[in-house]
């Protein structure tokens, strides 16, 4: 196992690091929107994915026959890396888990309608999976797609759509068949975001940003637009997530905010002592400083994997996402116990330290052990399929 | 060791959660967050007209007495429901300094009125790029005349918008000295900042603000040992306050956790889940009072409820959120963790 990029990897990294040195926008990166600058929401965030698609940067690793490069995901990872460590919106949704689901199971007419938009960035898309009774337990969809001339009806609700509020499509798993096992009832449909049946109903978070549920009232669905085969909706969801670690979660954001603190303490002072001369801030920040080379190791450990073939690094993956989200945590709690009292003042107000980063952070971060896969099903999944323990629920 | 309650504090305790559970609804916290005033004068009334203003003062002083055993009971119900009042500034902290080392006048003059709700006193302490320590207070009082002038800045001040009077920890010649400010004195300048947990803060500005010696509490040079002793009794009805707020978000927690059903079954019967639930609660059952201890358990539980709440804690929508951001702007306000433990450290390995 090579742990190093490739000089030609390598070679990217830079490129595209030197070219986001360049090409930085205050408006397009924001680093206080935490894990939601990875969105492109904003005209101007639009606007920065189409000089990435000019840049000739989405979908790499895509066959050729559909515009892509075919080189190794590896280049979407690095791409995400140093987007996220920018605070730029990254990757993801299209190029990711719907461009290659299309790919792999899309009619012809899907994939010529929604591939060549994916990689000229005139597409955003809103992924909807979980819904009220379907959290962790993701299989559990109970959104009705009740078959009818020419097409589907939709009806019921989802949760968690961040995108809702400016994707132009949905894709949305969804029950076509309740009379089959719960795995095997779900289908994928595309769908238009303005379609009259759809109301979208902002949820603010505890973060700076907003997510939403989205409630579907006879929502008609023509048959052209369920993707691959009914009643495979799960698998393919499943099987994309398995492909598709790539663009899933960056590290970039926790070693920033690592570095960030790092700097700020180096500067700080408290009773006009330098602080970083206090002894419980040196130990605090040698353990931040080592889980973050720890979680580098760990995100290394799985693209290497993934990088390798063979089958998917499940299990890797999901080691990383449980110790870093863990960490992202602790790296803000920690923080804000270094800065005291000061702590607690939050963006935007006076001189509130590193202009109130950590306070937000901490509040932005509490959903990472959650969202995507919560610690507890990351452990299950550790317990069961490295382990070999017996399935327990 | 006797660990029942006297007939006397479970009435106080259950007077006192039978009129927050009306007067600090949740609806009334979440309104009050960011507010400029920060508490509504219907509770702070109701307060009063319960005692619980003047529940540590002495009958003498028109107060009802009592200990701070009975503080930190009330304690722990005024952090179960969240509520917003400046009950902890003015009449635990700035009650407790005029206690300690107030003039007889001094005493007349404000004590009753903070007992029966008609002051609010407020103590400014803290100050940007310092700590909690009496290294901390750099804010100066120059003598001149018959008094002093006062210059400086100072940081989350709780409710100084209503307060009558600020009690100043100032760095004088002798030491650190504790004055009586009125707010409206000129050179006073108020600008309310946002903060974690959200409740009406203050950083004030004070520039050439004249007080008279007679607005100095206790002997030259002795502020700082009184605003000690008093905190030692203030983390107390902290604690108590952290393990009220714990106790709430972990008994709505194990609710929703019988009732959220994943994979068929309630998230409660999955181990993983109950027995985060199982530690939180001897945590909190077992919680000393004990600021150190309890604010750690209060911050801990918030993020292991959060975990069984799933998304849902991460919208401001549930209230969840509001113990999350208290539990830590809790651990981080009148003595942080590291501070605590110095002293503790300090209590153990220094004598």
């Amino acid at each position: 196992m090579d742990f190093d990029f490739s000089p030609v990897e390598q070679a990217f990294a830079d490129e595209v690091d030197t070219w986001l040195v360049e090409n930085h926008d205050p408006v397009v990166m924001d680093h206080h929107r935490e894990n939601f600058s990875q969105l492109s929401d904003t005209p101007e965030r639009r606007a920065f994915m189409k000089k990435l698609a000019a840049k000739g940067w989405l979908g790499m690793s895509w066959p050729k026959e559909y515009g892509g490069k075919e080189i190794e995901g590896v280049y979407e990872y690095i791409l995400n890396e140093a987007l996220s460590k920018h605070a730029a919106p990254q990757i993801g949704k299209g190029v990711g888990i719907i461009g290659k689901t299309l790919i792999r199971h899309g009619s012809d007419k899907l994939k010529k309608e929604f591939l060549p938009k994916v990689l000229d960035a005139d597409v955003e898309f809103a992924v909807g999976y979980s819904e009220p009774a379907a959290g962790s337990d993701a299989a559990n969809m109970q959104l009705k797609a009740d078959k009818v001339e020419g097409g589907y009806l939709l009806n019921g609700q989802k949760m968690w759509t961040t995108s809702a509020h400016f994707a132009d499509w949905y894709w949305v798993g969804a029950r076509t068949d309740p009379e089959k096992a719960k795995h095997d009832g779900l289908s994928l449909f595309l769908i238009p975001m303005d379609h009259p049946g759809l109301e979208v109903q902002s949820l603010p978070t505890i973060g700076k940003d907003t997510t939403n549920q989205v409630f579907f009232e006879n929502v008609f669905v023509p048959d052209e637009y369920l993707v691959g085969k009914r009643g495979r909706g799960f698998h393919m969801i499943s099987e994309a997530l398995d492909l598709e670690r790539f663009t899933m979660f960056t590290l970039s954001p926790i070693a920033h905010r690592t570095e960030v603190l790092v700097d700020w303490v180096k500067k700080a002072k408290r009773d006009d002592a330098p602080l970083k001369d206090d002894p419980n801030v040196r130990r605090t920040i040698a353990q931040i400083v080592t889980d973050t080379a720890v979680a580098k190791g760990l995100s290394t450990r799985f693209v290497c994997a993934a990088k390798s073939g063979g089958k998917p690094p499940t299990i890797e993956s999901s080691q990383y996402k449980l110790f870093t989200t863990s960490l992202s945590q602790r790296v803000c709690k920690d923080a804000l116990d270094i800065q005291g009292h000061e702590g607690t003042l939050m963006e935007g107000q006076d001189d509130a330290p590193i202009m109130g980063r950590f306070e937000g952070a901490y509040r932005a971060t509490m959903n990472e052990t959650v969202g995507g896969g919560s610690s507890e099903i990351q452990k299950n999944i550790i317990a069961r399929r490295h382990l070999g323990l017996p399935k327990n629920f | 060791m006797d660990l029942d309650l006297t007939e006397e504090q479970q009435m106080v305790i259950d007077m006192t959660r039978g009129m927050l559970a009306e007067h600090s609804t949740t609806a009334i916290v979440r309104d009050m967050e960011d507010d400029p005033k920060g508490y509504p004068d219907t509770l702070w009334k109701q307060m009063s007209e319960l005692g619980l203003n003047g529940l540590l003062i002495p009958e003498a002083y028109g107060g009802g007495g009592q200990t701070l055993l009975e503080g930190a009971f009330v304690y722990e119900e005024i952090g179960r429901a969240m509520a917003p009042t400046p009950h902890f500034v003015s009449c635990v902290m700035s009650a407790g300094v005029l206690l300690e080392a107030g003039s007889e006048d001094q005493k007349q003059a404000w004590l009753g009125r903070i007992a029966n709700g008609d002051a609010i006193l407020t103590p400014a302490w803290l100050e940007p790029q310092r700590g909690f320590g009496e290294a901390g207070i750099a804010l100066e009082a120059t003598a001149d005349g018959d008094g002093f002038n006062l210059n400086g800045r100072k940081r989350l001040v709780a409710f100084a918008s209503s307060a009558e009077r600020l009690i100043v920890l100032a760095r004088t010649a002798a030491g650190v000295d504790l004055f009586l400010v009125d707010p409206r004195a000129k050179g006073v300048q108020m600008k309310q900042l946002l903060s974690q947990g959200r409740e009406a803060q203050y950083q004030i500005d004070f520039a050439d603000v004249r007080v008279s010696s007679a607005d100095r509490i206790g002997a030259a040079g002795s502020g700082w040992k009184t605003w000690h002793t008093v905190m030692l009794q203030g983390v107390i009805l902290l604690a108590g306050s952290a393990v009220g707020g714990a106790s709430r978000c972990l008994e709505e927690t194990v609710n929703y956790a019988n009732q959220r059903v994943q994979f068929d079954k309630p998230l409660g019967a999955f181990q993983a889940l109950s027995h985060y639930m199982a530690d939180a609660s001897t945590r909190i059952d077992f919680g000393p009072m004990a600021k150190l201890f309890c604010c750690e358990t209060y911050r801990e539980t918030t993020r292991v409820c959060a975990q069984i709440w799933g998304g849902v804690a991460f919208t401001i929508e549930y209230d969840q959120q509001m113990f999350f951001r208290r539990a830590k702007a809790l651990q981080l306000s009148w003595w942080d963790t590291p501070y605590l433990e110095e002293l503790i450290a300090q209590d153990v390995l220094d004598r």
